[in-house]
């Protein structure tokens, strides 16, 4: 909990109070990043999974760059958006559960992404997916589908 | 005003307005719609414009059921959204910006639907083959899209 008063008296969370647009510009960088982050996740699972098959597989695994940009503006912008309530959002229950989520779903993404180095792609290259990938594609989207739902939900409860 | 006023007061607006849960639940259907529609339209545009040129500009179609299922998800949620709170959702300049960037974006696409595939279909999957004026559509789409994103996002900070 000190922790947390520490980040919200930072000099940076006091200008997110203070500043009035600042606030709306991290929220709105943050739904951007979203779009690129599970639009781009989506696209890749859905055809690991068989849809779009005229789409080379490997292109679509190809887009993984943008969901990377989109991670990455949500870590910043995400972080931006906590510190202005640290003492609010940490203890928020839905925000814990998003975070636990956001774990489960990055370990998951680790886990396709080894699954592609260890064949050396050749299935990647055949369009013939293992089942254990499909089972990482589906959980992949159960779990970014959870994490934007408890994100949601931090300001309900 | 009578209208808005009548709209808050059927039983749908009623129920995501009072309802402990109504209004998140079609918030978060609201935002996985829009990564379905973004996701997928995106590609599209930027395979028109000339990203992964190996993708066949043709069967890029086949990423239209995706726009197609975000963009209702996103119409019966929004028109829930609206219908809770109706007088101060229309009294917003940003909701209406929103719904004309909406607007545009599906005339757009259908524009650039039309282009597109009937350039593709013609035998030219090349990128170069694809016209000036239909890239400059796929580049406004992105424009209404991410503006649409932009604006909804802003409808609660704007008077």
């Amino acid at each position: 909990m000190e922790f947390l008063v520490w980040l919200e008296n930072t000099w940076i969370a006091n200008e997110i109070r203070t500043v009035p647009w600042l606030y709306p510009t991290f929220e709105t960088g943050h739904y951007i990043g979203l779009s690129l982050l599970v639009g781009g996740i989506m696209l890749i699972d859905l055809r690991v999974l068989g849809f779009a098959r005229a789409l080379p597989l490997k292109s679509m695994i190809g887009l993984l760059p943008f969901v990377w940009v989109g991670f990455l503006i949500n870590v910043f912008t995400g972080s931006m958006l906590f510190i202005y309530g640290a003492t609010n959002f940490g203890p928020n229950k839905a925000f814990q559960l998003k975070m636990a989520f956001l774990v489960v779903a990055g370990l998951n993404a680790l886990a396709f992404d080894l699954a592609v180095r260890r064949s050396g792609g050749s299935w990647v290259v055949a369009d013939h997916p293992p089942t254990l990938v499909k089972g990482f594609a589906t959980l992949s989207l159960i779990f970014w589908v959870c994490v934007v739902t408890t994100g949601r939900w931090m300001a309900y409860i | 005003m009578g209208f808005l006023e009548w709209l808050q007061g059927t039983w749908l607006g009623v129920l995501v307005a009072e309802s402990l849960w109504g209004y998140p639940i079609f918030e978060t259907i609201h935002t996985i719609g829009m990564a379905m529609m973004i996701g997928s339209l995106g590609l599209i545009n930027l395979r028109v414009l000339g990203y992964k040129p190996e993708l066949p500009l043709l069967d890029t179609r086949q990423l239209l059921p995706l726009a197609w299922i975000g963009f209702t998800m996103n119409a019966i949620s929004g028109t829930a959204l609206f219908t809770s709170d109706a007088v101060y959702f229309w009294g917003k300049y940003t909701f209406r910006i929103k719904m004309i960037l909406i607007i545009l974006g599906g005339i757009n696409a259908a524009l650039l639907g039309g282009r597109v595939f009937r350039e593709a279909a013609a035998g030219e999957p090349a990128t170069t083959s694809v016209l000036a004026g239909t890239k400059w559509i796929a580049f406004l789409s992105l424009v209404f899209w991410f503006g649409a994103v932009i604006a909804g996002r802003l409808i609660a900070y704007t008077p």
